[in-house]
């Protein structure tokens, strides 16, 4: 049985990789003593601290579009992240400019092979690379320093940690290559049942990550997780040009995790009759007033106007908005609501969450951070670079291969003291609406995302893209789907606007992309009532629908 | 109930598009297509030509260094690409500065035959191509407004449609067999101690071409491509950095080196990195210059072969854009640009030379035109040049050599097997004897013999730039010589490095004193970045250069002025 396994794997990726050689981790943690010993004797400035992480991802991905495979590929690649402080934890190459950012590491490919050889001499190269432009950076920095006022904020460079050692190599990849390409075959001929529909998609994607990292303080780790994800799309453009798209995802840990075909096709049929619906919904004018934000909804914008703002490093940069930079101790939510990071959690009920890890990307052990108790902001989001008061990290730096770490969400997990049922919700909503004297207010439904900007350069603004909105008359009319919206604000002002939640948690689970690249994350929150949100109107293309009708096959040639 | 039916529909389709035509790709862009002619925004005209391609591709790549595999990427991919061209031949939507092409639907091709999906995605594509095409077009025309044209030629040339379907093949490939190869071959190249970098890479690609056009062209032509390139590169002393490399290629799976061969020609490769360490620089030098073998077919390449091609200037909107590089032989029509005793013919047609397959062998180019032999330079006078279907000056017809993707809405020009000839030769050791002749008689210590050229540019991308921004280079420098030796009156020979030529260009073949009777192929994989640097770009052609040795009077070698970086602290590592 385990034989015929590993003999499909080998037939999907003709390679031995990691059948031979000596253990990576051991390569590496030689190469690196031999690299740091000669450069603490012969360079200057010296490194102080020397790491090198090999992120190993294996994948699997497919695509279909009305029964026909449109894109089957997969394979496996390693990626070399190179770090070397020189200088003192004080002061050293990665201290930050006035927003200018240091990037040293190179993410190279380096062999899936452990071929001794072959990774030392990658090792190598890149040691010499990065020491190259660390050394540089650092004396353009010391002259900077004396040029410059000085900073508001004087921490170190780089925390003292304790180094993990700890190996848990995660499961082997599974992958059932024909299977899945004969489910999304028939799942996406679903979509052929829907004429107005221009394009669609599902895919099938699965990963297995796989981290090696050694540190010259000692660290020893290699450990894990796997990604699964089906991602159902579509796309139709309303008489007016409006692009329409509306689309669901299901993440699990493995593949196996992932729903069965009746539950995919329920979720293509949502897309589809969304899409539908959307296609012939009037488009919303601009509007402020009352709304409620469905967990999934509420989940994006807690991340957007809250968690990038909480990101520590943001925290001691003169050129961001340092919206809570010192707002610690004080509330800065309504006293009902508390946040928790958890990278730690794997699931939530039957949900598997999207942003959890066992060490961070420096090495640091995951943990539960409770950010917000009570609407009170207790700390920050803490990679190993330091702010004025905290000086330890919390397990939150982040990145994707080929990036600088800096402090990122995991699993972000709002709590609410004041619960009620999502009827008694969306009741208050209707009282909250007459009370206002409006027309209607809004419920937004499903989002696909949003992002903000956290720079004093930029507009401290935050916008959250829903795809399903619908209008809610306080008449008792039946709620009305609306298309062409965007969901708007700025960040204090929206907090202190929120008056309820509901009792049940609804999980986004997603890829946050910043600074340090795109890095898996989930929010799960209760839905929400806010008594003030503002809509604007979405940009639209200015192209028409198809000039022809679709093609039937009654019109080929004979 | 539903699924079962569906499931049913499904496989009834090879059925449908079996009785429209045999092929279901080809029968899916035939019926599209002749839907997609009938198409008009409100009062504006209606396409005058479609064209709908289609590449249909495995390609298999890894990449392994010093014994370890780096990655094993098989791919399967279909890209369809779809023309519209609206106006007429004379004047369309084409030849402007905001012209391309290549419009792409919003879905993905399908990878399964399925007729009735590819031509939605044609559907959805053409649709895109056609208000594009109707945009550029009102653009262009107001562009013109306000300028008096100073290129009346047409904008696009018509063809006698071609009608070739060629019988698609098996095209079996062994992936694992040749991932172990590759691992082999790497850990040959990084043998050499003095090799600190070297990379190994072969890529495979089994691809079916398929082109319908509205004026009734199809065409299906498979096409097989696989090679393996090898380079190496390591510090001298001074940081200097020292590279070389080796390609080998076939059209052929099955017909490349024995191993045997590859692994002497790779080690050889470390070797010549090796022996360049610890060369001296050649300061300067001016006088004869012998470039054996194939530099002489690697100079042709590129000082020639780039400047058969001409370039159209497309409209531009007053006080923008410009600078469009032209070729240094336009307008030399009639000129003698090489000596009297010298021919250059330009022939795709010949599939093979002294037994071997030719490597810039084609039958049909890219825009379905079949291409026949053509004289470029008879007895030293330029006779032709390389022509698409883009009209360029007086030049109306393609002649077949629509050979990469180009600008502004057009296909690049270029050649498939160029045969250098001189039809009065000497020994090659008559030709080295009439170099230091030279030498003697100008009272020059040493000749120089360039063996080997860097080209195509095993550099990366950084150090072309750098090269490309030499003070004092021309607008298309020669890539660097790679292989480069001091001969001296005794017949001693010393590899030199750090120069590269000045002003050797298209004129310099002027100045070729003589040929030798051994004719050397060098094919090559181009594309269109300078130097047809490595891995640039995402379409290549293939091309071979059969040209024989050659002495060129008064060259000039001189020293590449740089700064180096310092050798690394820490020494490479040693092999286990």
């Amino acid at each position: 049985m385990r034989v015929t396994a590993l003999a499909r794997c080998a037939l999907l990726f003709p390679l031995s990789f990691s059948l031979y050689g000596q253990p990576v981790l051991e390569t590496m943690a030689n190469e690196m003593d031999r690299n740091f010993r000669v450069l603490r004797e012969k360079a200057d400035p010296a490194p102080y601290y020397l790491s090198y992480t090999i992120t190993e991802e294996v994948t699997d991905t497919a695509a279909a579009t009305l029964g026909t495979l449109t894109a089957r590929h997969g394979g496996v690649n390693r990626y070399l992240d190179t770090t070397i402080r020189v200088g003192s934890r004080k002061l050293d190459n990665y201290h930050r400019v006035r927003g200018d950012r240091a990037h040293f590491t190179s993410g190279a490919p380096i062999a899936i092979d452990n071929t001794p050889l072959a990774i030392q001499r990658r090792l190598w190269l890149e040691t010499d690379r990065t020491y190259r432009s660390a050394a540089e950076r650092l004396i353009n920095i010391r002259t900077n320093k004396q040029v410059k006022v000085a900073e508001e904020d004087d921490s170190d460079d780089f925390s003292v940690e304790t180094a993990a050692v700890h190996r848990a190599p995660p499961p082997r990849h599974k992958f059932a290559g024909p299977e899945w390409e004969s489910r999304l075959r028939r799942l996406s001929l679903e979509f052929a049942k829907f004429p107005e529909i221009l394009s669609s998609q599902i895919s099938v994607n699965a990963q297995t990550e796989t981290k090696y990292m050694v540190s010259t303080e000692g660290a020893r780790l290699e450990h894990g997780r796997g990604f699964a994800r089906i991602v159902i799309s579509a796309h139709a453009k309303a008489v007016d040009g409006m692009d329409l798209g509306t689309s669901d995802s299901f993440e699990a840990v493995d593949p196996s995790g992932l729903p069965p075909d009746d539950k995919i096709r329920a979720a293509i049929l949502r897309v589809a009759e969304d899409l539908k619906g959307l296609l012939h919904a009037p488009v919303v004018e601009p509007f402020v007033g009352p709304a409620i934000l469905s967990g999934h909804a509420s989940g994006v914008f807690f991340h957007e106007i809250f968690g990038h703002r909480i990101e520590g490093h943001r925290q001691k940069d003169e050129t961001e908005g340092q919206t809570f930079t010192k707002s610690v101790g004080q509330p800065v939510l309504p006293e009902f609501l508390s946040v928790l990071f958890d990278p730690t959690r794997r699931k939530i009920g039957t949900v598997d969450l999207n942003g959890w890890y066992d060490f961070d990307d420096e090495g640091v052990a995951a943990r539960p951070v409770p950010l917000i108790e009570n609407g009170i902001l207790k700390t920050f989001l803490m990679s190993r670079s330091p702010i004025r008061n905290f000086a330890q990290s919390n397990g939150h730096g982040r990145r994707q291969p080929g990036q600088e770490v800096v402090s990122r969400q995991s699993n972000l997990l709002v709590e609410s003291s004041r619960k009620v049922a999502e009827t008694r919700l969306r009741e208050m909503l209707v009282e909250e609406i007459r009370k206002q004297g409006k027309p209607y207010g809004f419920q937004i439904q499903r989002v696909t995302g949003g992002f903000t900007t956290t720079s004093r350069m930029g507009l401290q603004a935050f916008k959250v893209i829903p795809l399903v909105v619908y209008r809610v008359y306080p008449d008792g009319r039946p709620d009305e789907l609306v298309r062409g919206a965007d969901l708007v604000g700025t960040p204090l002002a929206s907090f202190a606007k929120i008056l309820a939640t509901s009792d049940r948690v609804d999980v986004f689970n997603g890829y946050c992309g910043a600074e340090s690249g795109n890095v898996p994350v989930s929010a799960a929150s209760p839905a929400i009532l806010v008594r003030e949100i503002e809509i604007e109107k979405k940009a639209k293309s200015q192209d028409r629908p198809p000039l022809l009708p679709a093609p039937t096959e009654t019109e080929s040639s004979r | 109930m539903s699924r079962a039916l569906l499931a049913l529909a499904l496989a009834l389709a090879p059925a449908v598009f079996g009785q429209a035509g045999g092929d279901p790709i080809l029968g899916a862009m035939r019926d599209e297509m002749r839907r997609a002619l009938g198409i008009q925004f409100d009062n504006l005209e209606k396409p005058y030509y479609i064209e709908y391609a289609l590449d249909d591709a495995r390609i298999f790549t890894a990449l392994a260094s010093a014994g370890g595999l780096i990655s094993a990427t098989p791919a399967r991919f279909r890209a369809p690409s779809v023309q519209v061209r609206v106006g007429s031949y004379q004047f369309d939507n084409t030849n402007y500065i905001g012209s391309g092409f290549g419009q792409r639907s919003e879905m993905g091709a399908p990878l399964d035959d399925s007729y009735a999906v590819l031509r939605r995605y044609l559907w959805l594509a053409t649709d895109n191509a056609y208000k594009s095409a109707v945009q550029t077009i009102a653009r262009k025309r107001a562009a013109l407004k306000n300028m008096t044209p100073t290129d009346a030629a047409p904008d696009f040339s018509a063809v006698k449609p071609l009608r070739r379907l060629e019988p698609v093949p098996v095209m079996a490939f062994d992936e694992a067999l040749w991932t172990s190869r590759l691992r082999s071959l790497s850990a040959v190249a990084a043998a050499n101690p003095s090799v600190t970098n070297s990379l190994l890479e072969v890529q495979a690609v089994r691809n079916v071409h398929y082109l319908a056009t509205s004026e009734g062209a199809e065409v299906r032509s498979p096409e097989v491509l696989i090679y393996v390139r090898a380079r190496a590169s390591a510090q001298a002393p001074d940081g200097m950095l020292m590279r070389d490399a080796v390609v080998f290629h076939s059209l052929d799976l099955n017909a490349m080196p024995a191993d045997a061969e590859m692994s002497r020609q790779i080690a050889a490769m470390s070797d010549n990195v090796a022996a360049l360490l610890r060369a001296p620089i050649e300061e300067a030098y001016n006088g004869p210059v012998l470039f054996e073998a194939q530099a002489a077919a690697q100079l042709f390449a590129q000082v020639l072969g780039r400047n058969l091609a001409l370039t159209r200037k497309p409209v531009v909107e007053q006080g923008r854009g410009g600078g469009f590089a032209s070729s240094e032989l336009e307008g030399r029509i009639g000129a003698r640009i090489l000596p009297e005793w010298m021919d250059v013919i330009d022939d795709p047609t010949q599939k093979e030379f002294r037994g071997r397959r030719l490597f810039g062998a084609y039958s049909v180019d890219m825009e379905g035109v079949e291409p026949s032999a053509l004289t470029l330079v008879e007895k030293g006078v330029l006779k032709n040049f390389l022509l698409t279907r883009r009209p360029v000056k007086t030049y109306r017809a393609s002649n077949g050599r629509a050979r990469l993707p180009g600008s502004f809405g057009a296909n690049s020009a270029g050649f498939g097997n160029l045969f250098v000839r001189a039809s009065e030769t000497v020994t090659e050791a008559a030709l080295k004897a009439q170099m230091m002749e030279i030498c003697k008689t100008r009272e020059k210590p040493y000749g120089i013999v360039v063996r080997k050229l860097d080209f195509p540019s095993s550099a990366s991308f950084d150090e072309a730039r750098r090269i490309l921004g030499q003070p004092g280079g021309s607008s298309q420098p020669l890539s660097l010589p790679l292989l480069v030796y001091r001969v001296f009156p005794d017949g001693r020979e010393q590899l030199v490095r750090g120069a590269r030529f000045k002003g050797l260009n298209a004129r310099s073949l002027k100045d070729i004193l003589a040929a030798s009777d051994q004719s050397y192929v060098f094919e090559y994989l181009d594309n269109p970045a300078p130097f047809a640097i490595m891995g640039a770009g995402s379409s290549l052609s293939e091309t071979a250069v059969i040209a024989p040795s050659l002495l060129i009077d008064d060259l000039e070698l001189q020293k590449i002025e740089q700064e180096y970086p310092k050798l690394p602290v820490v020494p490479p590592p040693a092999a286990p």
